[in-house]
Order: C-alpha cells, then sequence, then structure tokens
C-alpha cells in the first residue's frame, strides 16, 4: 500500500498558480518559479515506478484532476488503472485529508496523513510541495550544478506549516530558463530525507513543465522511484467534484 | 440455469472498448469449518471442507451528457451453501448468479445534481466490525462470513430504487426511495434474478456537513410494507456518525442509529424453552472507535459497540441458560432465540481489536480480535496475504472462544481455515 499512497500523493504539480509574471524580491521570485510547473485545473495521466538496487519493486499507473487555489491547499482526484490489484481505486486528497474508495464499496475510508505519507510514501510529499506557498525564503545565492549556473533557495517552513514532513528545502534552480532541476528536503534534525532530480522538461498547455521526477531515498540511495507525467491537458471541473461523496458518483474516463 | 449461462456470455462477449474499464475479481476459497452439533442431547463436533468460487465483474459505462451505466455482475459455485457441516447439501455444487447492482447515473448538473435510478448499496458506514450506520443492508451475497472481522463483505446485493443527491462542496444532501417489490416464490424467476423481493417501501434520507476537518452525517429511514400489507405502520430509524483526523496517525469515528420499533424474541422461561415476540422501541446501536497508524505501515484499529437491542443483565444469564438448555434437549424444536440476533449481537457491550502490518513489501499479516465484553467470550482470527499485481493468495484462521455459559462458547461454529486465492483483471 505504501507505493500506492505515495502514487497518490505524487499527482501533484508543484507551486501555486497565481504568481506574478514578473518578481524581485527571493519570495516573489520562488513564486514565479511555482508558477512555472504548475497548470490550474490540470488534468493528467501518471506513471510511477519504485527501484530498489536496480530492481523494478512497483508499478502503477492511475489518471485525475488537480483544481489549485490561491487560498485552500491543492486537491486531488484520482483513478487507478494498473495494476489488476488496484484498478478501480479512487481517491480524493484534499489537503491533509485524503479518502479512498476500494471498487465495490460505498463508504470513501479516511486516511490519516501518515498513511498516505508513510515510508517510500513521502516522495508524494516532495511532489506536492508548494514551495513559495508552504516556505519562506531564508536565503538566495548562486551556485553551479554540473556546471550550470543556479539560483540557490534554502527554503523553512512557514510557521503554519511547521509540521511538515520537511522543514527545510534547498532548491536549484536553472538561471537561464528559471526552472528547478534539484532539490533536496531535510527533516527538522537536519537529516536528509529525499533528494530529487526535475527533468524532461517540454511543453504543457503553455507551461515550461518537467514530465520527469526521480525521487532518491536521502539514506538508501539505492532505493529510487519515477513519475513520469504521459498525458497533461486541462479540464474545469465544478469545486464539488472534488468532494468525499462524489467520489462514488465519479466516472473516470483516462485523459486522450 | 440458462439465465446465469446468457449473463456470462453476454459478459465475455462484452466489446473491447468495454473491456478496457471492466473490473473483474475471482477469488476460490477453500475453507475447512468444524461446527458443534447436537444428536439425541449430546454434542458432536463435525467437520468439512467448503470450496467457494466466486466471480465479480464491475463496469461504469459513460455515454456522454453526463449520463452512465454502472452494474456488476456476481457468481458463484458453493459446495456447503449453508456455511455450516451441521446442514450438508444434497447437489454436490449450488450454482448462484446475480446482478448485485445495475443503474442508470446522469449528472443533470455535472458534479451537483446527480440522478441515480436502478439497483444500487447505500453504506454510509465507517466501522469496521459493526455499521450501525448501513440502515439499508442486505449481508454477504455468497454467505460467507468475512474471515477478516468486517461487518461488510465483499460482495452484497443491492436495493432496487431511485437516489438523488445534491453537493455544494462542504454540505451534501441526498435521498433513496425503495419501492416494495414482491415477487411470489415460485415464479417470476427472472424478477427475482434481478432482485430479491423487497417487502416494503423505504426511504433514506442523507445528510452531509464537513465541519473543519471533520465529516459529519445524518439519516432518516422511513419504512412501510404500504397498504394491504401485513406491516402497513410507519417506522422510523434515524442515524448520525462522524470522523475526523487527530494529528498525522490517527483517524476517529462514531455513529449511531435508532430505530422507533424493534421486534425480537425474548425467553420467556429457559426451563421449558418457552419463548415470546416482544417489540424494543428506541433501542441505540452505536460505535466508537479509532484506527492509528506508526511506522512501517503498522496499523492499530479499536473499536467498540454499544448494541442497545441486545441483553444485559438477568435478561441475558436467562438468554445464555435458555441456549444452554435447547442444545441439550433431546427435542429441539423450540426457537433458536441467540441465532436471531445474528454473529456476536445478543449482548449490549462488544470490543474489537485488529494490528496489521507489512513485513515485506508483499507480505502483510493482520491479528483481530472480537470480545464479548459481557461473558468475556470472542472469536480470534490471524490472516497472511501475499500480494501480486495480479494476485494474492491468503491464508486465515479464525477461532471462537469461551466457557460453554458463554455467547461464543454456544456459537456452533468452533473454527475456520481459509485459503483464498483472488485474481484480478
Amino acid at each position: 500500500m505504501k507505493t500506492l499512497f505515495a502514487i497518490a500523493a505524487a499527482m501533484l504539480s508543484l507551486g501555486s498558480a497565481f504568481a506574478p509574471a514578473w518578481a524581485e524580491s527571493p519570495a516573489e521570485l520562488l513564486k514565479s518559479i511555482d508558477d512555472r510547473l504548475s497548470i490550474p485545473d490540470m488534468r493528467f495521466e501518471i506513471r510511477v515506478t519504485s527501484f530498489e538496487d536496480g530492481k523494478q519493486k512497483d508499478y502503477n499507473r492511475m489518471w485525475g484532476f488537480v483544481k489549485a487555489s490561491e487560498t485552500k491547499d491543492s486537491r486531488i482526484l484520482l483513478y487507478f488503472a494498473e495494476p489488476a490489484s488496484v484498478k478501480g481505486r479512487k481517491m480524493l486528497m484534499d489537503g491533509n485529508i485524503v479518502y479512498l474508495l476500494f471498487p465495490r464499496t460505498r463508504n470513501p475510508i479516511r486516511l490519516s496523513p501518515l498513511q498516505v505519507l508513510l515510508g517510500e510514501a513521502s516522495n508524494g510529499d516532495v511532489a506536492r510541495t508548494d514551495f513559495s506557498k508552504d516556505y519562506d525564503v531564508a536565503s538566495l545565492a548562486d551556485a553551479d550544478l554540473d556546471g550550470d549556473p543556479c539560483h540557490l533557495f534554502k527554503l523553512n517552513a512557514k510557521e503554519d506549516k511547521k509540521d511538515s514532513t520537511y522543514r527545510s528545502i534547498s532548491l536549484w534552480v536553472e538561471k537561464s530558463k528559471q526552472r528547478p532541476i534539484y532539490a533536496e528536503f531535510f527533516a527538522s534534525d537536519g537529516k536528509l530525507l529525499k533528494k530529487a532530480y526535475y527533468k524532461d522538461y517540454g511543453p504543457a498547455e503553455g507551461k515550461d513543465f518537467p514530465y520527469t521526477m526521480e525521487i532518491y531515498d536521502g539514506e538508501n540511495p539505492k532505493k529510487h522511484t519515477t513519475m513520469t507525467y504521459t498525458k497533461i491537458g486541462r479540464l474545469v471541473v465544478r469545486d464539488t467534484v472534488f468532494s468525499r461523496d462524489y467520489l462514488e458518483a465519479w466516472t473516470p474516463e483516462a485523459p486522450k | 440455469m440458462k439465465a446465469h449461462l446468457a449473463l456470462i456470455a453476454t459478459l465475455a462477449l462484452v466489446p473491447a472498448s468495454l473491456a478496457t474499464g471492466l473490473e473483474t475479481e475471482a477469488t476460490l476459497d477453500a475453507l475447512s469449518t468444524a461446527d458443534l452439533g447436537q444428536e439425541g442431547g449430546t454434542s458432536m463436533q463435525t467437520e468439512a471442507t467448503r470450496l467457494l468460487a466466486q466471480v465479480a465483474a464491475s463496469h461504469k459505462q459513460s455515454f456522454g451528457e453526463g449520463l452512465s451505466l454502472s452494474g456488476t455482475f456476481w457468481a458463484d459455485a458453493d459446495s456447503l451453501p449453508s456455511g455450516s457441516p451441521l446442514q450438508t447439501p444434497t447437489d454436490k455444487l449450488k450454482l448462484t448468479s446475480r446482478l448485485l447492482e445495475l443503474g442508470l447515473e446522469w449528472e443533470a448538473l455535472p458534479g451537483q445534481l446527480i440522478v441515480d435510478v436502478g439497483k444500487k448499496i447505500i453504506h454510509p458506514s465507517s466501522g469496521f466490525f459493526k455499521a450501525p450506520l448501513n440502515l439499508l443492508s442486505r449481508g454477504s451475497a455468497s454467505g460467507l462470513i468475512p474471515t477478516t472481522g468486517a461487518a461488510v463483505s465483499t460482495w452484497e446485493e443491492g436495493w432496487v430504487g431511485a437516489d438523488i443527491a445534491y453537493l455544494t462542496g462542504n454540505v451534501t444532501i441526498a435521498n433513496f426511495l425503495s419501492p416494495r417489490l414482491e415477487w411470489s416464490d415460485s415464479a417470476d424467476r427472472t424478477l427475482q434474478y434481478l432482485s430479491q423481493r423487497q417487502d416494503g417501501f423505504n426511504d433514506l434520507l442523507r445528510f452531509g456537513l464537513r465541519v473543519g476537518e471533520a465529516d459529519l452525517r445524518f439519516l432518516a429511514l422511513t419504512s412501510s410494507g404500504g397498504p394491504g400489507s401485513e406491516n402497513s405502520d410507519l417506522r422510523l430509524c434515524l442515524g448520525a456518525g462522524a470522523d475526523t483526523n487527530v494529528g498525522d496517525s490517527l483517524t476517529l469515528r462514531a455513529e449511531c442509529s435508532v430505530a422507533d420499533s424493534r421486534d425480537r424474541l425474548a425467553v420467556v422461561d429457559e426451563k421449558l424453552l418457552a419463548s415470546q415476540d416482544e417489540s424494543v422501541a428506541w433501542a441505540p446501536r452505536a460505535l466508537a472507535g479509532f484506527t492509528w497508524t506508526g511506522p512501517k505501515e503498522l496499523s492499530v484499529m479499536a473499536e467498540y459497540y454499544y448494541n442497545g437491542l441486545g441483553l444485559v443483565g438477568s435478561d441475558y444469564a436467562r438468554l445464555i441458560r435458555y441456549s444452554s438448555n435447547r442444545l441439550t434437549a433431546p427435542d429441539v424444536r423450540a426457537p433458536d432465540v441467540l441465532d436471531q440476533f445474528g454473529g456476536f449481537e445478543a449482548a449490549r457491550h462488544y470490543g474489537f481489536a485488529r494490528v496489521a502490518g507489512k513485513l515485506e513489501d508483499d507480505l502483510a499479516p493482520a491479528l483481530f480480535s472480537v470480545v464479548n465484553l459481557q461473558d468475556r467470550s470472542g472469536m480470534t482470527g490471524a490472516n497472511l496475504t501475499y500480494s501480486r499485481d495480479a494476485w494474492a493468495l491468503s491464508g486465515s484462521i479464525v477461532d471462537y472462544w469461551g466457557g460453554k455459559d458463554t455467547e461464543a462458547g454456544l456459537s456452533p461454529l468452533l473454527w475456520q481455515i481459509d485459503l483464498q486465492l483472488s485474481l484480478f483483471f
């Protein structure tokens, strides 16, 4: 189940969709970078593969919607398409509140945030981080990464997000294209929990979007997860679709 | 039988476009079970092996414009349909098939106003081992008691009716109206195939509300046999429930339902094995519980169940004595008063605990126990599941324990071992 929840959490693109086009302060710059990753009302299909010691451990395919909001946490509606053992499951993520509906059952189960974030599932948290919404910029410096000139942001969780899994983040942003290429996620005691690479940037709904994320375990680099978006589009749906009682009624259709 | 074959053939011919969204699951259970029976006033243990193969296929097909058709077809082949070695069947295998659900759904206002006509299951309860809010429930289609301790079985038949739901985001109002369907037992086999009889009218009004991180639910079920029926009085059942998160690792749930009147059989004289009907007004059923999640996917669940319809004190003691006397009586034509309650429903106070985790990514053990808190009897089960992408193999053992003067001790079921193979398509 842990990979299942990892996958569930991993759907969310980063950042807020409402950043200004031009930024000057570090906070504004971070917000504009978030904006490059975010597609409002995103419809997607994603494949998530987990590896250990170079061997594939798990694979899932799913599709769904993301609804971003300036004032609320982003909400995600997910349908699990593969493998057959999880096919038909539907999930709603509304901030910390997560519901899972099993096929042929009628009452969604409420999951605790830890159930979503357990083990490798904290990969999901890496993918769902709203940098500018959840973190303050502690410092901004110049740094090189593999020869690429970068902005290096040091981020600390905002006061109301102090219970986040990741208390601080180091984020490398490619200067030439203003897009994240690498991040390190730390616990409150400074321990490195995750390393994330943002790859395969390409056009998606007018944005320059990272189609692939590779996430490595901070303690065990032999464990990593690859999340690849295979289809991205836009679909505006009503807010009421992102409610517990709609899960049962939802007729999932694969994005074209 | 012809109808079964026709439906199976129809499923096999599902067009490829439909088949992509078809969710199919098949299970094969090999159950070894032991029951305690009576012969001439003497107790005798009887063991049997039950083979049960079940298959269920579900599909939801969208036709555009907010219209969709969904259904679940289920079939089983059972070597021991009664579930008890004390009642062996004449046939080697009993074949059954049924439409568990079949409905046409229309989103009149997309994502907001949903009309659903057909046969559907409504399970608002969040309870695991008991479900006081599942006011309309038929139980397992196969009659197989889940060996996981869960109240709700995997496959259950729905109710025919019309449901309308209005969603506003934080508030949902829904109403399900189910008519009386009185097929004759001997005729109208096709109708019986589509649905079991529905002896009365039922109207289930549901109101859901999100307050902060808590989900609240309120239900009102109005039932009546209607004019001309044996029971034409209007009966009311009310329910309320809530669930929420506390911190990162805890989910809490609580729910309660109460009916204006419930009929039951009461013991008049336990020595003479005499009983009579009685009606109980406003007897509440309530459940409170939590699930805690720990490291390495460890989860601990505990629930307390208050059963207002159950007995306590001297009434409970008389029920137990009656059942005990009935077991040793040479003539057992006296009604089984204990059995009318169902499994772990005769007393007023019950507890449930379950611990589950993962040994490896694909190996998951679970241990659970149901305890009658009044007479300290109960049931304990252990389960180990090995899961792969397209199949799962699960082994379970369930043991009933308690003295001869306890609810579980008087249960004919002594123990059960279940080896289950599940295939997913």
